[in-house]
């Protein structure tokens, strides 16, 4: 029987998506720097967010490569809608979907698949980056529910949320034995928002400290069992990384073409600066890490589909295609010559959305550390 | 309210390139798209359906490949999807495609409204939908920008004039083609691309037999319209550049135009007359 390919498809149309609705207006989302309401609520009513959630439970039925797959189109066309995507489809509502009662999927995960509300992820505190284990926001046990005292920070979507999965420690003695994840609905009497931050790039993800004073929530807003907190962020780490590696080769894909174009319209002594073997090399350069960083993503990607553990290739994925952005961004800033330097054309972008890939899911000495480790040191 | 939407898959690029030595299309490196117009004629059965209930079907004539447009039209909303495919309704034109069209749509049976594009960006005829509209013997309004209501039996749809436009009241069953004014489009619902590309996707492939016409009666076979030639115009130009005063060069000027017999009308415009055109 002949049928479509989903992957083909799926990328086909939000390529449709994203160079009608993002690529001719990115440049003017970016510099309003305001959360992206609209293009947000359409992700929703196109079902983008519910993509690696089976469909009977509220999802779109897809997997880990469609979810690639669609966050390398988004970011191909703007980073800060991709992040925001990207943490609606996973870190912001994974524990409800998994861990959630009914009553809480009714309330905020399928209100969260269609755009309506919106999801964030609290793990960093101010004393506790990339040592989680030291998170000291504090959920106390009381007769029907938990007390929660503390503070998060880099709260992608914070200012907006409408809901928290928030990272706390229910017995600081048990260190990393005792994290558990809790929701924490926006409007719970106690909890606070910071003000924006003011950020390098990805301008329109906003971001803010979250601080919680004796915030009172339910037994069952507890999600997942006593003492599984870490283990459950483990379970979707190779996921986060994998995913970031995609939003990574959708600004390769973003720069390498702007770059194209740009050798192929500039002209300097007589020529097309497309004609000089110098800017070949980088762009030549810039295609083989594409490569590469695809089929360490794609291959990542399908082990997460077909359930084998793959934190290493994950986490190779990740550091790879994401420093290949790095580099993309950088020779994007040079092929452009000085209109690289000007906020008027899109190497500006690049340059700095690229550094947003650098922290969430892992720095990449923390990941370079575990490379070394898995690969044999 | 039952509604069957036509829809042709066509090259991603309204220039389509012809070989010059065998002129036929030069595919190779163009992508496939839904065909624009189509597109509205989807949303526009779809909001229909919105309004009123009932089902969607679509129906494309085209090779195997054109499973990619029918499943992004269920993507968008379609209940189904039918896919003429038979390398017998190759080489049709418009008289062959109209009628196989016509005849699964008569397979098809249950209608009360046929959509169309107004044309195809690569045939480019807009003669598909009116054909397909006489072969079944329906009314039928062209150019319509708004759908206005359907009651009673009945739809009244505003058609694109050349100076304005023209509000109609028609029976039903009719048949409509729609300009891309009538709607903005909606993006297909991942889930339902992913449903379209599953083996339970409600996509049915007919086949000449299943639709009861004898290959003889289709695709190049059953075109009434035969190309001897296909030919992209010579697009070239030639350039030759007037020297001396401006007398001179205005006296050489008008010589030049009137040996081409070119003219200048009334309203200052140069216009191409034919050979044995009138010179002012
Ligand atoms: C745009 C953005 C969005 C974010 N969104 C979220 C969010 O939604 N939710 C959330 O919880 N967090 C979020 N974060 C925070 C992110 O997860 C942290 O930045 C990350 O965990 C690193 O922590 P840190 O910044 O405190 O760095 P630190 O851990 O303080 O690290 C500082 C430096 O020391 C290095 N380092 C630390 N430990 C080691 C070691 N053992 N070996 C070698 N080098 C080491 C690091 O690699 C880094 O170079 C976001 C960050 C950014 C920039
Ligand atoms: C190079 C070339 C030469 C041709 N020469 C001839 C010729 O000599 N004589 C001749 O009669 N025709 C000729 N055709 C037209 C060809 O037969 C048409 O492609 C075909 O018949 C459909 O007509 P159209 O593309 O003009 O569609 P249009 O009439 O412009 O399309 C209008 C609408 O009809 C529907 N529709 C059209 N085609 C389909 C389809 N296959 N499946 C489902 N819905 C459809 C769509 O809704 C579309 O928007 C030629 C085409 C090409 C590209």
């Amino acid at each position: 029987m002949i049928r479509s390919n989903a992957e083909n498809l799926i990328r086909k149309s939000m390529a449709r998506f994203v160079d009608n609705e993002l690529v001719p207006k990115a440049q003017e989302i970016d510099e309003k720097g305001e959360f992206p309401r609209e293009l947000f609520e359409q992700l929703g009513r196109m079902g983008v967010f519910g993509i690696r959630y089976p469909k009977a439970k509220g999802g779109s039925g897809g997997n880990c490569v469609l979810f690639c797959t669609v966050c390398e189109e988004l970011a191909r066309g703007l980073m800060s809608l991709a992040a925001i995507s990207a943490m609606q489809s996973l870190m912001g509502t994974n524990f409800l979907f998994r861990f959630g009662s009914e009553e809480i999927k009714e309330k905020y995960f399928h209100p969260a698949m269609r755009g309506e509300k919106v999801a964030c992820f609290c793990l960093t505190e101010p004393e506790a980056g990339s040592d989680l284990g030291n998170a000291s926001t504090l959920a106390v046990r009381t007769e029907n529910g938990f007390l929660i005292n503390g503070m998060k920070t880099w709260v992608t979507n914070g200012p907006v949320a409408d809901f928290y999965t928030v990272l706390c420690q229910t017995n600081p003695e048990k260190k990393f034995k005792g994290l558990n994840f809790f929701l924490v609905p926006a409007d719970t009497p106690g909890l606070s928002r910071g003000k924006p931050f003011d950020l390098l790039g990805t301008r329109n993800t906003k971001i803010c400290e979250i601080a919680f004073k004796d915030c009172f929530v339910p037994l069952d807003h507890m999600l997942g069992g006593e003492g599984q907190g870490m283990t459950n962020l483990l379970s979707i780490l190779a996921e986060i990384r994998t995913m970031t590696a995609a939003l990574a080769i959708g600004l390769q894909r973003a720069a390498l073409g702007d770059c194209i174009r740009y050798a192929h319209e500039r002209a300097q002594f007589g020529k097309t600066i497309a004609n000089y073997q110098l800017i070949q090399a980088k762009i030549a350069n810039m295609a083989v890490d594409l490569e590469a960083s695809r089929l360490l993503t794609y291959k990542a990607a399908r082990m997460v589909d077909d359930n084998i553990p793959c934190l290493t290739e994950a986490s190779m994925a990740k550091y790879f295609a994401t420093e290949a952005a790095c580099r993309a961004a950088d020779q994007a800033t040079r092929i452009f010559g000085a209109y690289g330097y000007s906020m008027e054309y899109s190497p500006q972008r690049y340059y700095r959305d690229n550094r947003f890939l650098l922290y969430g899911g892992g720095t990449h000495e923390i990941l370079q550390t575990n490379i070394a480790k898995w690969a044999g040191l | 309210m039952d509604i069957v939407v036509l829809i042709k898959q066509v090259p991603d690029s309204s220039e389509v390139k012809l070989d010059p030595k065998t002129g036929h299309l030069l595919r190779e490196g163009i992508g496939a798209i839904m065909n624009p117009d189509d597109r509205h004629a989807l949303e526009a059965a779809v909001r229909l359906k919105e309004a009123h209930g009932g089902r969607i079907v679509v129906l494309s004539m085209g090779p195997a490949q054109a499973i990619d447009v029918v499943s992004e039209a269920i993507g968008m909303g379609a209940d189904e999807a039918v896919l003429l495919s038979d390398s017998a309704f190759a080489g049709a034109d418009t008289w062959a495609t109209s009628s196989t069209l016509g005849k699964a749509i008569e397979k098809i049976g249950k209608y009360d409204l046929i959509i169309c594009g107004r044309q195809a960006i690569d045939g480019d005829t807009a003669q598909i939908g009116p054909q397909v509209a006489e072969y079944l013997g329906l009314p039928q309004v062209t150019y319509v920008f708004d759908i206005e209501a359907v009651t009673d039996g009945t739809v009244v749809v505003k058609k694109r004039l050349e100076d304005g436009y023209e509000k109609v009241q028609c029976d039903l069953p009719a048949l409509l083609t729609v300009i891309a004014e009538v709607n903005r489009t909606r993006y297909p619902a991942i889930g339902n691309l992913i449903d379209a590309c599953g083996e339970q996707a409600p996509i049915t492939i007919w086949n000449a037999a299943d639709i009861g016409v004898m290959t003889c009666d289709v695709g190049l076979a059953g075109s009434l319209t035969h190309v001897i030639r296909t030919f992209a115009p010579k697009g070239g130009r030639q350039t030759q550049m007037l020297e001396g005063d401006t007398g001179t060069v205005v006296r050489t000027l008008l010589e030049k135009l009137r040996e081409n017999h070119l003219v200048l009308t009334d309203s200052g415009v140069l216009s191409a007359e034919c050979r044995e055109g009138k010179l002012s």
